[in-house]
This record gives structure tokens, sequence and C-alpha cells, in this order.
């Protein structure tokens, strides 16, 4: 950067606040746009977790400011520190290890496979992605039900959403999200030049070796920003486990998606909902933050 | 978001225009919007309300009802309702509402009172018996709502069932020991039958707390959510626990549907459609309309039902006076206080519950009328032996405290119940935790006082 700038000292100046300028022009419509039609919501429930306005009742009409007390009921309440653990394990569980892993391994396998191999694996990978959430989750519960797929096949009589829950909504995370890792993957690893690779086998690297000292070494930003991506999704998550369990048995798969949506939606309580959303921005904001900073580290 | 897409819309398209809430459209079209709830198993309210639009279209002409169905079942059409009640743009100007919400929004505002009108309608002096009028009557003594339906509670069984495990039918249990002692028989002696059901789980919402929780805590001594006469919530006594006590028997024992089925949102279904037709469920502890889905016309049509099925009264715990419980509630058409055509609004409400039209939901709900010459009328009780019965329970029944917080209240009793169910807390320990949580729900220690 610093060089750049000595080497160029005219940039500075009329001419390049113009060329800045331009550069930020095509930006302008999506800004107007999320200004639009997302500041107003944003702020509105930045306001409403401070207040104690809920969905019917006395409070729906004259709700009253009631400073950080939804934040302070929310570090005492049980179900919701319940449904943070919940949410990292299913964060770490289907995103990080699972898609993460899965999608990277599959577009690994897939180098140097013959064409006809390669489009009927992407194919059936990504028929799993592009099947709405709700269809997916309904694919998984005839699969695990107590009469499903698996218990017939297997003839075991296990009651899947109900004994395994959360390994229930990971395995249907995992298999419905590979495919996203796997396309990154797939258009990261087709940028690794051959000869290093071919240069490291002639030097005697083994399989191993050369997966962990070129290619991982070369994609690492891809990595980085892949998993951002799946963080950030599967943080969010709600349609395919409450179309699953509905967030049960009691609260045993419970995120907190789920519960903000139970708060909110059901019992009416719509300011504490929108105060454990924010805590939820925030928390992915800082997910966001160190990937950022990871990428920023390996440059 | 939608708010702000149609404010800037109308920003720049007529901004000279003026763009007033639900003001009557000129040239005198107007257009009324009754929002109400329908499920592919329960189409009869949609029914009626097809019929009630017709009769009322073709004597008023220059006035449209505009249907709107919300799909699904009570939790999500209260949500929606809710939902929609928000802003005056997109409240219905008339709506289907459950007896416990009623008050919640009486006390936002927004409910329109119809007395002035009720006392211009001579079925409401002649037709609704004065217990049925207070269903929807508000804190302040005006009346909310025109009653659609009303029910009761109690117990129904399957003869075979019991008879294989040597219980004599008609059957009459005096006390919980009575139903825990049959459904102890059943499991012994008529294995592949459940021996007992009832909706405990938080799935269940309203129904678990109302079908399962009161009808046991209102059959303790003493036993009830609210204190009228101090007028303060009770914190979970002796009732309350032991009610917890009784659903956790169930449970520990194996009386009951497997853990997944009673967490299963579909419980009810399987109760009507697979467990009684198959002779696979003996005791249910549920509502009046239950058979509704064996009429010819019903879900799962089942014309042996008449024989097979046995239903009795839910006894009191010890068998204390009145010996029996039951817990009322029901749903009523209401105004939205929104809507600026009143006086049309409420003539669509005597349309909707006119004896043609409270007959059409009555005998397709199987929920009892509350007109009297619709409980008169032979075609009303002609192919449901069971109703007499049903109707006679309004001698022992109870009706929730359907104050502004008890739908809060409600969900923490639904905690209670599936903390138990569950296994996941015994029931002094759920007790406690609803007395521990209680205050907070109701605004303050001060709203609640120690259970009996």
């Amino acid at each position: 950067m610093t060089a750049t700038a000595l080497s160029r000292p005219v940039a500075r100046g009329p001419s390049g606040r113009r060329r800045a300028l331009r550069r930020l022009a095509p930006l302008g419509p999506a800004l107007v746009l999320m200004v639009l039609f997302l500041a107003g919501p944003i702020l509105w429930s930045l306001y409403v977790a401070f207040t104690n306005e809920t969905l019917s009742g006395t409070n729906s009409v004259s709700p009253s400011f009631v400073g950080p007390a939804n934040f302070v009921r929310m570090f005492g309440d049980a179900d919701f520190v319940n449904s943070f653990t919940l949410t990292f394990v299913f964060v770490v569980g289907s995103a990080v290890v699972g898609q993460n892993t899965l999608g990277l391994m599959i577009a690994l396998l897939q180098r140097g496979r013959s064409r006809a191999t390669r489009s009927t694996v992407n194919g059936v990978v990504i028929a799993a992605w592009v099947m709405p959430e709700v269809v997916a989750a309904l694919c998984w519960f005839s699969f695990l039900a107590e009469e499903g797929t698996l218990n017939t096949l297997t003839g075991i009589g296990q009651e899947w959403l109900y004994t395994a829950p959360m390994v229930a909504v990971i395995l249907a995370n995992v298999w419905r999200g590979t495919a996203f890792s796997m396309l990154v993957y797939s258009a990261a690893l087709s940028e690794v030049p051959a000869e290093l690779v071919e240069a490291a086998a002639v030097d005697g690297a083994g399989t191993w070796q050369r997966l962990w000292h070129i290619t991982l070494p070369l994609i690492r930003r891809s990595i980085m920003a892949n998993l951002m991506l799946i963080t950030l999704q599967t943080l969010a998550s709600f349609g395919l486990i409450y179309t699953l369990t509905g967030g049960g048995p009691g609260n045993a798969s419970q995120t907190t998606p789920l519960y903000m949506y139970d708060k909110a939606l059901r019992y009416g309580e719509i300011a504490y909902g929108s105060a454990m959303a924010l805590v939820m921005l925030v928390i992915g904001a800082l997910f966001s933050l160190v990937y950022l900073r990871l990428i920023k580290v390996e440059d | 978001m939608k708010r702000v897409l149609i404010a800037s819309i109308l920003i720049i398209g007529v901004a000279a225009c003026g763009s007033g809430t639900k003001e009557p459209a000129a040239g005198g079209a107007k257009e009324l919007e009754v929002l109400y709830k329908v499920e592919t198993t329960w189409p009869h309210l949609e029914k009626m309300l097809q019929n009630a639009k017709k009769q009322y279209e073709a004597t008023h002409k220059g006035v449209t009802i505009k249907l709107t169905p919300v799909q699904g079942n009570n939790e999500a059409y209260y949500t929606k309702l809710a939902l929609l009640n928000r802003s005056a743009d997109s409240a219905p100007d008339l709506y289907y509402h459950d007896t416990f919400q009623v008050n919640a929004d009486v006390a936002a505002g927004k409910l329109a009172p119809l007395d002035e009108y009720l006392g211009a309608w001579p079925d409401w002096g002649t037709q609704f018996p004065d217990s049925v009028k207070q269903a929807a009557k508000g804190g302040d003594g005006k009346i909310y709502g025109v009653p659609i339906s009303t029910d009761t509670r109690g117990l129904w069984y399957h003869k075979d069932v019991l008879a294989k495990a040597g219980i004599a039918v008609p059957w009459e249990p005096k006390t919980w020991a009575d139903v825990l002692t049959a459904a102890r028989a059943i499991k012994q002696k008529a294995p592949g039958a459940i021996p007992f059901s009832m909706y405990s789980t938080k799935i269940h919402g309203e129904a678990a707390t109302m079908q399962g929780f009161e009808m046991l805590l209102y059959g303790t001594p003493a036993g009830t959510l609210y204190d009228e006469t101090q007028k303060k919530w009770m914190a979970a006594g002796k009732g309350f626990t032991d009610s917890l006590a009784f659903i956790n028997t169930i449970y520990r024992e194996n009386l009951g549907p497997k853990l997944s089925d009673a967490h299963n949102a579909k419980l009810s279904d399987k109760h009507t459609l697979e467990w009684f037709p198959q002779g696979k469920l003996g005791i249910l502890l549920d509502g009046a309309w239950t058979p509704s889905a064996w009429k010819p016309t019903g879900a799962k049509p089942w014309p042996e039902w008449q024989q097979k099925m046995g239903w009795t009264r839910m006894p009191t715990q010890n068998g204390q006076e009145p010996g029996a419980v039951s817990m009322s509630g029901g749903w009523v058409m209401a105004m939205s206080s929104y809507t600026p055509n009143k006086k049309e609004a409420f003539d669509f409400i005597t349309t909707a519950t006119n004896k043609e039209n409270s007959m059409l939901y009555s005998v397709g709900t199987g929920d009892l009328a509350p007109r009297k010459d619709v409980a008169a009328d032979p075609a009303y009780s002609a192919d449901n032996p069971s109703v007499k019965f049903w109707t006679e329970l309004a001698e022992v029944t109870h009706y929730r405290p359907a104050f502004e917080e008890y739908p809060k209240v409600s969900a923490e009793v639904q905690e209670a119940m599936e903390a138990v169910t569950t296994g996941a807390r015994g029931p002094e320990e759920a007790a406690k935790a609803y007395s521990d949580t209680l205050p907070g729900v109701v605004g303050g220690p001060d709203k609640v006082v120690a259970g009996g």
C-alpha cells in the first residue's frame, strides 16, 4: 500500500477524489435500497429491544422504555442460555465441521475425475441445496421418523427425532448445506497451479503433505470466506429445525432463533425477542470480524 | 417493511390525495374483511362464513364481505391475528376470536363494544342464555363479541378396550384414583392399547393448559389459578402440585402415549383419526367436539363410534362436591375498533350467528350451540347421542380467568406440565419453578398470593 502511494504521489488531489467517487457510484443504488428498506426495521428493532412492547394487550399500544432490562433478563434466563449453547453446537457441528470439511473433501476427490462422475456428484449434492428448506426438512423427517425409511431399512425401533434431536438437525443441515462449500472449494481448487503440486510430488511429497503444504495454504482465503458465510447462514437457520423438531422435545433442540420466535411471536414478547435478535447480530458480527482478521493476518 | 414500501409509493404517487386509514371507498362501495381460521381437517367455520357471506351480500347491496382465512392451528391463528391487529391499516374489520384473548384486546382498545347494537337485536335477548352472553364480557362490563360456540370437557373412552381390561361399562370414575386404576388395568390386560391420553406439552398450547391441566387443577379442593376475592393470581399450592403429580404418574408409569407422540403437534389427529377408531386408546381427556371427525362428512368417518365410544364426567380429585369438573371456553365473532363501518359489520355478525349458520357450525364442529333455538332443534343432536351429556356438564363447568395476563400465565403452566411430562423436573420442583416465575409474568409480587 505505502509503496503504491509513494510511487504515485499525483494520485492524491481533486482527480483522485473524483476517481474515488466514480468507484463508489455503482454502490449507490444498493445503498439507497438498503437504507430505504432495512434501516427502518433495524432501527425499530433496536428501539423495541429497550421497551416492554408486546404483541397484544396494553403494552402493545403504549409500551414504556425499560432500559437494559431485557438484556439483564436474558442472561439470567436458563432457557436462553440453553438455546445459546445449542446454537453454538449447531453452528460448529453442522457448518464449521460438517459442511466445511465434507464440502472440501468432495471438491478434492472430484479433481481429475471424468466429466460424467463430476456432473453426477455435483447434480446430487446441488439438488439437496436447491431444495427449499421445508421440503428438505420433510425429507429428513420421513427418513428419521419412527416409521420412517431409516428404521424400516435397519429394523431399529428408535425414535431418532426424540432421542437425538440435535444429531438429527445437524445431519440434515450438513446434507443440505454441503453443496455451497463444495462449489466454493471447487472454484478455489481450480486456481491451484498444477505444476506446483506436480513439482512437490516429484520432490517426494506424499498426498497429505501436498494437501497440507501446497493446496490448503493456496486456498486459505477461500476457506476463511467460506467459513464466514456458512457460519452466518447457520447462525440464523430457522426453517429446517422448526420443521424437523419444532425445537423439541422440550427445548432439546431449541436454538436461539427458535427461542426468539417462540418468545416474540407465540408468547407475544416482541421486545424480549428483539433484544435476543440484537445479541445474535452482535455475535454474528464478532464471528465475521474474527474471520476477516484471519484473512488479513494471512496476507 | 411492507409499510415502508406502501408509504414510499404513496408519497411518490398520490401525495395530494392524502391517505387516511380504512376510509370507506368513494362511490359507496364498502368492503368488510373477516379473518378466520381453517384447517384441512376442520373446514366447518369456512363453510358457515361462506354461507353467511352469500346471505349477507344478497340483502346488503354495495357491501362486499372479504373472507380471509388463516391456515393452521389455534396458536398460528392467535399470532397472525395479533400481528395484523398491530396497525389499523392491516386489522380485519371482523374476526373469529378465542374468548380468552378478548380481555387483552379490550385493554389495548382493539375491540369495539357491541352493547348499543345488541340492544336492538331481538335474538340477543331471546336466544342467548345469560351464561353464554358473559363469554366475551370485558373488564368494563361491556360485551365484545357474539358467541359462535361454547364447549365443555370430560373423558372419552373406548368401550372395547375397557371391557378387555375387565372394567364394567358404562364406566363412571368417582376420583382421580379410579381413573388411574382403570388406566393401570388397561396397561396390564389390554396390551397394544394406550391406556390414557391428554395434552401436556407446550406444542399443544392452550389445549394443554385447558383440556389438560385446568381439568385437573379445578377438580382439586380450592384449586384455581386466580383468587377472585383477593383479585390476585395464585402461586402453586397443593392442588397445583397434585395436578402435576397426576401427569407425572401417567408418564412415569407408562400409562400415556409415547413421549414422541406427546410432543407431536398432530396428537389430536392421532386420537381421533387413528387410535380410537383402531381401538388403540383407552381413555382420553378432551372436549365435547371430539366425535366431529367421525361424522360421515368428517375427516375419518366412523359410524360405529356411537356404539364403541363412551363418555363420562371427569371426577374431582377425591370425589368431593360437586363430584365432577369441566372447563368451558368458546369462540366469538368480534368487531375491530378500527372499522369505519360498524353498523354494517354488526349486521354481518348477526347474519353469521343466526339460527341457520349457528346450526351449520355446531353440527359440523361438534361444539355446543350457544343459541337456544339451535340446541332445541332435533337436527342438532340427531346423529350425536353425546350432545345432551356435554350440554349438561354446564352445571359443573368453570371459566378461565381470562384477564390480560392469562395467556402468559398459561404459557408458564405449559412449561411446568412439559417438564413433568418429560421427567426433566419432578412435580414439586416444577410447581416451585412456576411460583418463582409467576410474579414476573403478572406484574409483581403484590399481584400474587400463596396457593391453596
